[in-house]
């Protein structure tokens, strides 16, 4: 509680020491971006929230101010347990009983946390609408979607009529871009897509026509190609409404594009507020810096290594005395282990506030984030110098299918057709090299990668593994060889770890496999420990013990445990927060580097997958549309799918972002179980509506091979007749 | 729809042939009625204890399959399920029995649904207060108090009640003893004489839906989907009933299908508490009696019921989530 007292106290020393930077609130920062005489939408003032747990009181926002304008888009970035969705509900009203909620919220000047349940659902949906993260999950499963617009519109007006509702429906619908409005009203929300369930959302969202709409993560869940149309839709329903949008994200990238302001928050806390411009630009705080730095774009050339902010996020139940980041800070002094920092305006920066002890010492210096941040050396290649050609093939596959039987009817299940997931999948990795595999979901990634774990014979093509075929009829003895061989490292660290068992059994498992002496295992852990650079001395304790980034080391070091030649990696970073997954990208490079394992890396961040591999394959509905040396993929894509794909990733730059014209694909991934005589992604192809009546003839009737073009790069291959 | 209930109902009727057959073949085997004459001092000539077993058509010197190829012509083209050992026919005895538990049965079930969806849904939604823990409680004590325990009990209360009184409200045996002609006079009789065992049977059913329905529906309550309602203006109340309790009441009606064939038989306990003549002591009293003829009919019986059972939970969940009735 004293923490709580002096936390106050600290913002009223704010309020009354930064008089001048803004006069009509003086505690707001947003205020700065010039709303004479307009009134705020809404205003949040020094919003506290904690919940109890059973560790202690968790002190989820701490001193949370912003106002907001009509038709402007505020962005709040943080990472997990930065409590920025916490702020989002409680301005819903929406947070669990044992939530203590202290400070205002005013909505058009009116008080919103003194109201109860009833009086806030008077507004909720009305004034203040949300769009949240899960689609899959946020619509109810038993009722149509026309029910759920209708249900939305009703609540508000109870007075409008069948025939009202109807159109009414059918216009929001048509707002957001689905297709055919009158049909999709009976559909059922497992009918729709989790792109298109994301637009009936916002269709919700915008029904009443709100002056606040608040989205949480609204893209997190999707595809980057759906990602894009979705934040084509939300851009589009502000600008019909002219509401003010809330956007809390934890991807700077998305936030580039769609925000006016930006809220940079850290344990509960904004540690620095700017227009977007600034913000990005010349960010003031240590942390902002770290977040910007620490994420690979994938709009420039690998420039070297990534740059961790070091340690894990700070715990929210016993916040140190003084700032919270002081710990990962590379700049911190005595002042800042002892005095939590304010929120305070920069001298000479108009409308940016940061909360650092040294931020006019940054600002003065021009610190950027190389000066604040230490570039660690990276290891050198085992085999640098040898050319690829030289090198031992660690994996190929040729033309690999897998196809699922899809099936019907009661008693007797019959086969009515086949889904192909993989078809006539060709790859090839050699040691000490990385190869990545993209595409939608459901394109088929995660299958190619069971299929090379499986060990057993494909359906069709050939797998080798070092020389070795993979076979049904493989000696059992060489098998086991095989399987030590290739290791896998699944998406989340969280599931893939027995929480029973301690660190040592988890690592000790694959070893005890393979039939190690006790000794042997117990020298083995503390090499994998200090490999992952964990500390070796907590080999007892569990894997929750532990952060994410921790555990997705400790998945690593037992996927290394064997000594494998070949490490699938399915989505490694994306379930790890952004200042996290720098540190593990680059523990992953450093081992590559000094063992010489070759990468099949599975991932949806491009940006990720620009930075960390050698060679990319792009893989739609199952086949492999273009492959080559990533830079050069990067740099001339040549199928259309490929060019929109990268288009369609969000750069963490406003200036790039607002410039550049984005090649936004209409549609969805067909469904696999649809048969094509021709290209199978002619139905979405920006190039193929371009094309003459001839061409788009071949199109449909001709499947484009993987080939390389006479007078390009012999390596670089695109499936596509017009390339 | 209505083909979908007909193929259902045509796997369904396979799968009763079968499982029938299959009691019919296991109750031969174990079930021995040769011993209840050969227990007997001095036991009956071993050619008349044949005679009496070939007239049930029960002999275990006759083939099983042969025995059960009769059986099964008995039943196809008479509907005659048997004789017991004792020579009295099945159906005349299997017939009022089942019209018994019926009205024994009937209104304690629906009572119990009622009562326990109700408690289990306005528990829910006030998790952890006072009402919720309350309610728990008193569920829990019903919970561990033997069926044979709380029915004396209440005969006590009743008959005490009689005697304050002075006349008689409540009969504490069987199911009637009105025999005049007036129907009303016939009904209430038959009330009278319903409301006790009535009251035992609500009791266990009402804990037991109580509690599995409040977990349900906790389940659901904090689904995305409750949130999103509530974000579009629905109070918490409303959100949860419109959203999170359709969905919840899917395992429930699974539940209830799945246990009316143990409501028929298992209401034993109660049967004999109050001394009435229903299917749970006749089951108990033909395994008693190697009556392997009545013993395979309460089988078909509760077969009966599980099915219908299922299949009404089958409509009723089709007609709760959409996802079921289109696929």
């Amino acid at each position: 509680m004293s923490n709580a007292m002096e936390a106050t106290t600290d913002r009223s020393a704010f309020r009354s020491t930064t008089p001048s930077a803004v006069t009509a609130a003086p505690a707001a920062p947003h205020a700065a971006t010039s709303h004479e005489g307009e009134a705020p939408v809404l205003s949040v003032r020094d919003l506290n929230v904690s919940f109890a747990s059973e560790a202690g009181t968790v002190r989820a926002v701490r001193g949370m101010n912003f106002d907001l304008y009509r038709g402007k888009t505020l962005g709040i970035v943080g990472e997990s347990g930065s409590g920025k969705s916490v702020t989002s509900m409680s301005i819903m009203g929406l947070l669990d009983s044992n939530a203590h909620v202290e400070g205002s919220i005013t909505w058009h000047g009116e008080e919103l946390l003194t109201k109860n349940d009833l009086a806030m659902s008077k507004i909720r949906g009305k004034g203040i609408a949300m769009v949240f993260q899960d689609p899959l999950s946020a619509l109810t499963p038993v009722f149509s979607i026309g029910d759920q617009i209708k249900e939305s519109l009703v609540i508000h007006n109870p007075h409008m009529g069948e025939r009202q509702i109807r159109d009414r429906s059918i216009e929001l619908l048509e707002l957001v871009g689905i297709p055919e409005p009158e049909e999709r009203l009976k559909s059922f929300p497992y009918q729709f897509s989790g792109g298109m369930r994301q637009r009936v959302m916002i269709a919700m969202a915008i029904a009443n026509d709100p002056d606040v709409i608040i989205a949480d993560e609204p893209t997190t869940a999707l595809d980057v190609t759906i990602q894009a149309q979705v934040l084509d839709v939300l851009k589009k329903a502000q600008q019909e409404t002219g509401a003010a949008v809330i956007f809390i994200t934890h991807d700077l990238g998305v936030i580039a594009g769609i925000a006016d302001d930006i809220i940079v928050m850290y344990t509960g806390r904004p540690v620095e507020s700017a227009p977007v411009d600034d913000i990005f630009a010349h960010p003031a705080m240590p942390y902002t810096m770290g977040l910007l730095g620490a994420v690979p774009r994938s709009d420039r050339e690998r420039s070297g290594r990534l740059v961790p902010i070091p340690g894990s996020p700070t715990n929210l139940v016993d916040l140190p005395k003084g700032c919270p980041f002081a710990d990962r800070c590379p700049l911190a002094i005595d002042i800042c282990r002892q005095r939590e920092p304010n929120l305070e305006a920069i001298p000479g920066r108009p409308g940016q506030f940061a909360a650092c002890h040294r931020a006019g010492e940054i600002v003065e210096k021009g610190l950027t984030f190389s000066d604040v941040y230490q570039v660690s050396e990276g290891v050198t290649s085992k085999f640098a110098g040898v050319a690829r050609e030289d090198r031992a093939v660690a994996l190929d596959v040729q033309g690999l299918v897998k196809t699922f039987p899809l099936t019907a009817g009661g008693f007797l299940r019959r086969k009515i057709g086949e889904v192909h997931a993989v078809d006539g999948v060709n790859l090839e990795i050699r040691e000490g090299e990385t190869l990545a595999l993209v595409g939608e979901s459901g394109s088929g990634k995660s299958t190619t990668l069971s299929e090379i774990m499986s060990f057993t014979k494909p359906q069709a093509g050939s797998v080798t593994i070092f020389d070795t075929p993979v076979d049904d009829h493989v000696a059992r003895a060489k098998r086991r060889e095989l399987r030590g061989m290739v290791q896998y490292i699944f998406q989340d660290p969280m599931s893939s770890l027995d929480p029973r068992l301690p660190i040592y059994d988890i690592l000790a498992e694959p070893l005890r496999a393979q039939h190690k002496s006790r000794e042997e295992i117990r020298v083995r852990i503390e090499e994998l420990m200090t490999l992952v650079e964990l500390n070796p001395d907590q080999v007892d304790r569990f894997p929750t013990q532990f952060s994410g980034g921790q555990r997705q080391r400790i998945a690593i070091a037992r996927a290394l445990a064997v000594s494998p030649k070949l490490l699938l990696l399915d989505e490694p970073v994306s379930a790890l927060d952004v200042s996290i997954q720098a540190g593990v990208i680059n523990l992953l490079e450093d081992l590559q580097n000094k063992l010489g394992i070759a990468y099949l890396f599975v991932a949806h961040n491009l940006s990720v997958v620009r930075h960390i591999s050698n060679r990319i394959a792009v893989m739609y509905l199952g086949r492999i549309v273009e492959s080559g040396s990533t830079a050069e993929v990067f740099l001339h894509p040549k199928h259309p799918y490929t060019q929109a794909l990268l288009s369609a990733v969000p750069v963490p730059d406003p200036a790039i972002e607002r410039r550049r014209a984005r090649t936004v694909l209409q549609g969805e991934l067909p469904s696999p179980s649809e048969t094509f005589t021709g290209c199978p992604f002619a139905g979405r192809c920006p190039l193929f509506v371009s094309l003459s009546k001839e061409a788009q003839q071949r199109c449909l009737n001709e499947r484009p091979g993987l080939t390389a073009r006479a007078d390009t790069d012999p390596d670089h291959l695109a499936a596509c007749h017009w390339v | 729809m209505i083909k979908y209930i007909l193929k259902r109902c045509f796997n369904y009727v396979i799968m009763l042939f079968i499982a029938t057959s299959m009691t019919y073949f296991l109750a031969s085997a174990f079930m021995d009625p040769r011993s209840n004459y050969m227990s007997r001092h001095p036991h009956p000539p071993i050619a008349s204890i044949n005679r009496s077993l070939d007239l049930a058509n029960i002999n275990d010197q006759t083939p099983v399959i042969v025995r059960y190829g009769r059986w099964l012509t008995g039943i196809v083209t008479r509907w005659n399920w048997g004789l017991s050992p004792e020579q009295s026919p099945i159906n005349g005895a299997i017939a009022p029995r089942i019209l018994a538990s019926v009205q024994l049965v009937t209104v304690a079930t629906v009572l119990s649904i009622i009562f326990g969806v109700s408690i289990g849904v306005y528990t829910a939604i006030r998790q952890y207060k006072w009402q919720d823990r309350t309610l728990n409680s008193i569920a829990t004590f019903f919970l561990v108090i033997p069926t044979a325990v709380l029915g004396l009990v209440i005969v006590y209360l009743a008959v005490s009640m009689n005697n304050g009184i002075g006349q008689r409200i409540f009969y504490v045996t069987g199911l009637h003893s009105y025999s005049g002609g007036n129907p009303f006079a016939w009904f209430l009789d038959l009330l009278q004489h319903l409301v006790l065992p009535t009251i035992v049977m609500t009791i266990p059913g009402t804990v037991s839906y109580h509690l599995t329905q409040r977990t349900y529906l906790l389940d659901t309550m904090n689904a995305d989907y409750v949130r999103t309602a509530r974000a579009k203006g629905l109070p918490l109340n409303k959100a949860i009933r419109r959203h999170a309790l359709r969905t919840s009441l899917i395992p429930t009606a699974v539940d209830v299908a799945f246990s009316i064939a143990s409501i028929f038989t298992g209401a034993v306990i109660t049967e004999t508490v109050f001394a009435i003549n229903g299917l749970g002591s006749y089951f108990v009293q033909a395994i008693g009696d190697n009556d392997i003829n009545g013993s395979v009919a309460i089988a078909a019986f509760g077969g009966v019921c599980t099915l219908t059972g299922a299949l009404l939970a089958d409509i009723f969940s089709a007609w709760l989530d959409p996802r079921i009735r289109l696929s």
